[in-house]
């Protein structure tokens, strides 16, 4: 029998299991209307791999920082854990802050949603996983509240591991997302 | 029609599915005879009444679950042998070059059919030659509509964006009912159709028919009636042979007088149920594209003589 | 005594001290939530259920303008919606809540407040839903709201829209129970509670659950691509932008057919408790009924397309998904075979549970059988969108799992209430419902093979028609008037039932070693547990279970 003490960390890695059903779909989609022609703007034409690559390193380092901050929580070292949580939450928001310059500029220049197939499901998939994003954020805020406020201890820990594995799992996502899109996409087209 | 038309087969391919259901039946009905006969037993034979004995706690015997595992398994694999043949056989391979004999556009509610070879153009009524195997090309103009008459072949659905192909075919001449089998909107109930099949020398004669324009009527209700035809608009939705009228929005009615029935068959072609279908195409098929002009019974009349001249 | 396991979750927020509705609203006690659920399902049931009485009487005679063609599309979707998002699910959901923590020996789930919330916006995605009737009109697509018939360009009004947003809180709600389920089963065990000691309904519903964690996120990510198409004037199932039609079916679907199975299993649970307690023996082959769930389970993810027979797949696809379709009979024929051996060498009481669940026998056999008439997927070629399709899906989910539902409804009953419903009133019950239900569907079958197709508001009077659909609409009412009989013999039941007991059953599973209803901590003490029947173990300590069997 696994301990209750360990349920919030099994709720997530359920949850986890779900979402990836649900990216699943959102990437098939990306992947079929890629691979059909049409007019309009592709990832070839519409994307820019490098700077979003930029970007996306911080999102990965930020899974590094929180893996910093979880040992310091094991350790325990309080203001390590504080630390390292706000490191993670500037580089998850040095993401978004990435993101959304490329949605501004790529509907700037014309490039929105109803423009053609690519467009749309370019646009649901990197919103649904930027939308994951910020709940994460969310999430991780809190935890760096009650982290500050010296709540964060033995009986929550399960609490914060559960943060853990969410926060990896967002970016484990943004690893397939920019593979398909930004490398796969723009490359073979 | 017979009452149950997907036991009264009338093609090749119809006769492989009826075949087929049959002897999938038989199996399936004695499945359900034994377990309904089982629990049957167990209910009588071991209800609790006074002197009954106690329940005897047995826990199960891996032998009988094996082979009540295998049997199904064995029987179900036989199943899958037949009906690669019934696939096979009802809905055959389109050999390489091979043109389709008639194309169906489904629309929100009728059934357009062109002919490719002859140039003949009809809606909701398909005429077969008898006896020769027919290549449907099925598409949609709007939504998922399905084609299916049961005594003649298997249903297919007209994607759009995804055309399909149905072979269907005749064994004797006759009529054979059909109707649109995926629902498509309001009047999806009434978008049936209906194959005439015919021998050779009747169906080429049916085409000549189809293909001659049609005079200009001689009679003053009928020319009253053509002239309303372009006045009140109906030439923005249908097309008729030698006329100012070809769009397709609606269905061609070129040789409309022709047909058995109206409107997907919510209406059968006589100049009464025409006439109330002019008057009122709400009352007999709500909601359908065709708008109510507010025609007078005058006006009404002179398009029944019109139309009912378009042999 | 057993040691209850911590539910790591401070008491006083599992028992509330307000009396009162608002104790009801604030509650996060699985046993009231469990009784919310039941309620709401029975409310939509209701409703659901004069949707379809709507349904069969505008059918009744041919040409009949009782109401109109748009009012009828909207009337056959909203049944569908109702029944499978807003009951069937629901009360299994209200089932499990209420009883598996009991099952298992625990104080309550691993979320209450997750549990809490599960319920409330399942309720919210129902008002939504509902709400459509005000704002324009209900949705009429069809409760699977086929492309490009549900896009904007062909249903411009919104009932699609709050179709779309019902039952995406509907399925958010689902993903939480079923994640809630999972957690509580694997660490609240009571002591002893091994996996293979599970009692069979909780592990149904520990299966469903993983069903449940899988297929929902699929049908989210569907809804939230047509949400896109439909407000953000996108293309993505729309052939006239380029999309694809046929990519929402197999999206749809793709959740749709696990779907029918997070309908089927929890009732498949409920039989497995009833019928051995009331034919005073084990279930028989207990590891063989557990070991086809999971491949039920398994298998419910492969076989979407045999939805799609009729949209002309390759061979290849329709050869696979109908092998596919056709396997998955198997684990569920053993099932019922397990079930019939049960009763063998019994002492069987006719109790309505027992009624219920005997009849669920004989219907959902029929209806699995029709089934593997569609996996034969030349077969599907003539049968599916016809009469023949309904009276399938019928018989499998109201002669299964509604049949289910209400067996363990009357077994529950004693329990949730501490009351005893009438036998009588029950047999009532049973009786108009066994001859309603298959009066209303036996004769679609028929009626399927006549070539009346489904979703029509009318039809042509062909030789049959018109007699077939008339008794079809005559059981119909006859089922509507069952209804009736059993809200009266709940009301009765809970006016003037008998007092229950702790175990008026003497049956064997941990929620009969508490009193009816159970209070709010759930156990006084919990039996020690040894076997998979601990009530039977204690009460015949020389033949308890795992003593006999290894002997």
């Amino acid at each position: 029998m696994i301990s209750i003490r360990e349920r919030g960390k099994i709720a997530v890695g359920l949850f986890i299991f779900s979402e990836i059903n649900f990216f699943l779909l959102l990437i098939i989609a990306y992947v079929y209307y890629h691979s059909l022609p049409g007019p309009g703007p592709t990832a070839a034409t519409a994307l820019n791999p490098m700077r979003t690559g930029m970007f996306s390193l911080a999102l990965f380092a930020s899974s590094a920082t929180i893996w910093m901050a979880s040992r310091a929580s094991r350790r325990p070292d309080s203001r390590g854990l504080a630390m390292w949580l706000s490191f993670t939450i500037a580089l998850g928001v040095l993401f978004m802050f990435g993101q959304a310059r490329e949605y501004y500029d790529l509907i700037a220049s014309g490039v929105t949603v109803s423009r053609n197939l690519f467009a749309t499901t370019f646009f649901t998939l990197t919103g649904f996983h930027g939308l994951h994003v910020m709940v994460g954020l969310v999430a991780l805020s809190i935890t760096l509240g009650l982290a500050r406020a010296g709540k964060l201890h033995e009986h929550t820990t399960d609490g914060f591991g559960a943060v853990e594995w969410y926060w990896h799992f967002v970016d484990a996502v943004w690893v397939v997302v920019f593979s398909v899109v930004y490398l796969w996409g723009a490359v073979a087209s | 029609m017979h009452l149950l038309p997907t036991f009264a087969p009338a093609s090749p391919q119809a006769h492989a599915l009826t075949t087929l259901f049959i002897g999938v039946l038989i199996v399936l009905g004695a499945i359900f005879l034994l377990v309904t006969g089982l629990v049957i037993f167990m209910i009588v034979r071991f209800r609790d009444r006074p002197g009954a004995p106690e329940a005897r706690q047995i826990f199960g015997w891996t032998a009988l679950e094996v082979a009540w595992t295998l049997i199904p398994f064995g029987i179900l694999a036989v199943f899958s042998v037949f009906m690669t043949f019934a696939d096979h056989v009802a809905d055959p391979m389109v050999p390489a070059g091979r043109k389709p004999d008639l194309e169906v556009i489904g629309h929100q509610w009728w059934w357009e059919i062109n002919y490719p070879d002859s140039g003949v153009v009809a809606a909701n009524e398909v005429h077969i030659p008898v006896g020769k195997a027919i290549l449907i090309e099925l598409k949609s103009a709007d939504v998922i509509h399905d084609f299916w008459a049961p005594e003649l072949g298997r249903k297919i659905d007209a994607v759009p964006g995804h055309p399909n192909t149905l072979w269907i075919e005749a064994d004797a001449p006759g009529t054979y009912l059909g109707t649109c089998a995926e629902f498509c909107g309001v009047e999806h109930a009434w978008m049936r159709f209906r194959v005439i099949a015919q021998n050779e020398p009747d169906f080429d004669a049916w085409q000549r028919a189809q293909l001659a324009v049609p005079s200009t009527p001689s009679a003053p209700d009928g020319l009253a009636g053509a002239r309303l035809f372009t006045d009140k608009t109906c030439v923005n939705c249908h097309a008729v042979a030698g006329t100012v009228a070809n769009q397709t929005v609606g269905p061609d009615l070129t040789h409309i007088a022709s047909r058995e029935m109206l409107a997907g068959e919510a209406a059968k072609n006589t100049p009464d149920e025409l006439f109330q279908w002019l008057k009122d195409p709400n009352a007999i098929k709500p909601d359908s594209h065709m708008p109510d002009f507010k025609l007078s019974d005058d006006e009404a009349h002179q398009l029944v003589a019109y139309l009912e001249g378009l042999k | 005594m057993s040691q209850i396991v911590e539910a790591g979750v401070a008491p006083n927020l599992i028992a509330s001290e307000r009396a009162g509705l608002l104790a009801w609203v604030a509650s996060v006690d699985h046993k009231q939530i469990g009784i919310l659920y039941i309620i709401s399902s029975m409310l939509f049931f209701l409703i659901g259920g004069i949707e379809a009485l709507v349904i069969r009487l505008q059918l009744l005679a041919p040409g009949l303008h009782i109401i109109s063609p748009d009012t009828f599309d909207q009337m056959f979707t909203m049944h569908g919606t109702t029944m499978i998002f807003l009951f069937v699910m629901p009360m299994l959901t209200g089932f499990s809540t209420y009883v598996v923590p009991l099952m298992i020996g625990a104080r309550d789930m691993a979320f209450p407040r997750l549990n809490a919330m599960s319920f409330w916006i399942q309720l919210f995605g129902g008002v939504i839903l509902y709400f459509s009737f005000l704002a324009g009109g209900a949705p009429n697509a069809g409760w699977f709201s086929y492309t490009p018939l549900s896009e904007k360009a062909y249903s411009s009004l919104a009932g699609v829209d709050y179709w779309i947003i019902g039952i995406a809180c509907i399925g958010i709600g689902t993903l939480a129970a079923g994640i809630n389920f999972v957690v509580t089963i694997i660490c609240l065990r009571v002591e002893g509670l091994t996996i293979r000691r599970l009692p069979l309904f909780v592990w149904m519903t520990l299966v469903n659950s993983f069903l449940m964690i899988g297929a929902l996120p699929l049908l989210n990510a569907a809804l939230a691509i047509l949400l896109v198409d439909r407000f953000f004037n996108a293309h993505v199932f729309d052939p006239a932008g380029g999309g694809s039609a046929l990519l929402w079916q197999h999206y749809f679907w793709a959740f749709g057919h696990p779907e029918v199975y997070i309908m089927i299993l929890p009732a498949f649970g409920i039989i497995s408790e009833v019928i051995p307690v009331f034919s005073r023996k084990p279930i028989y082959g207990y590891e063989f009924v557990a070991a086809s769930t999971v491949a039920i389970a398994f298998l419910s993810f492969t076989v979407w397309a045999h939805h799609m027979f009729a949209v002309g797949m390759s061979h290849i696809a329709n050869l696979a998904f109908g092998i596919s379709s056709m396997l998955i009979a198997v684990p569920t024929g053993v099932k019922i075979f397990n079930w019939t051996a049960t009763m063998y060498g019994g002492r069987i009481r006719f109790t309505t549970a027992m009624m219920f669940a005997v009849a669920f026998l004989i219907t959902f056999t029929i209806g699995g059988l029709s089934g593997v008439s569609f996996a034969v997927f030349p077969l599907d070629w003539q049968l599916t969108d016809t009469y023949y399709l309904v009276a399938h899906f019928h018989y499998v989910l109201f002669g299964g799992s509604v049949f289910g539902i209400f067996a363990g409804f009357y077994y529950w009953f004693p329990k949730f209430s501490g009351r005893m419903m009438s036998e009588r009133l029950g047999a009532w019950h049973f009786w108009l419902t066994f001859i309603g239900f298959n009066l209303t569907f036996f004769i679609q079958h028929v009626l399927g093979l006549a070539g009346m197709p489904r979703r029509v508001f009318t039809y042509p009077d062909l030789p049959g028609w018109a007699a077939m659909n008339l008794i079809s609409s005559i059981g119909a009412f006859m089922l509507g008037i069952s209804v009736l009989v059993f809200l009266w013999a709940i009301f009765d039941g809970l006016a003037n039932g008998d007092e229950a007991g702790d175990n008026p059953w003497d049956a064997w599973t941990l929620e009969w070693a508490t009193t009816s209803p159970p209070p709010p901590e759930n156990f006084d003490r919990v039996p020690p547990v040894r076997g998979r029947r601990p009530l039977w173990d204690l009460a015949h300590p020389d033949r308890a279970d795992e003593k006999v069997a290894s002997a």
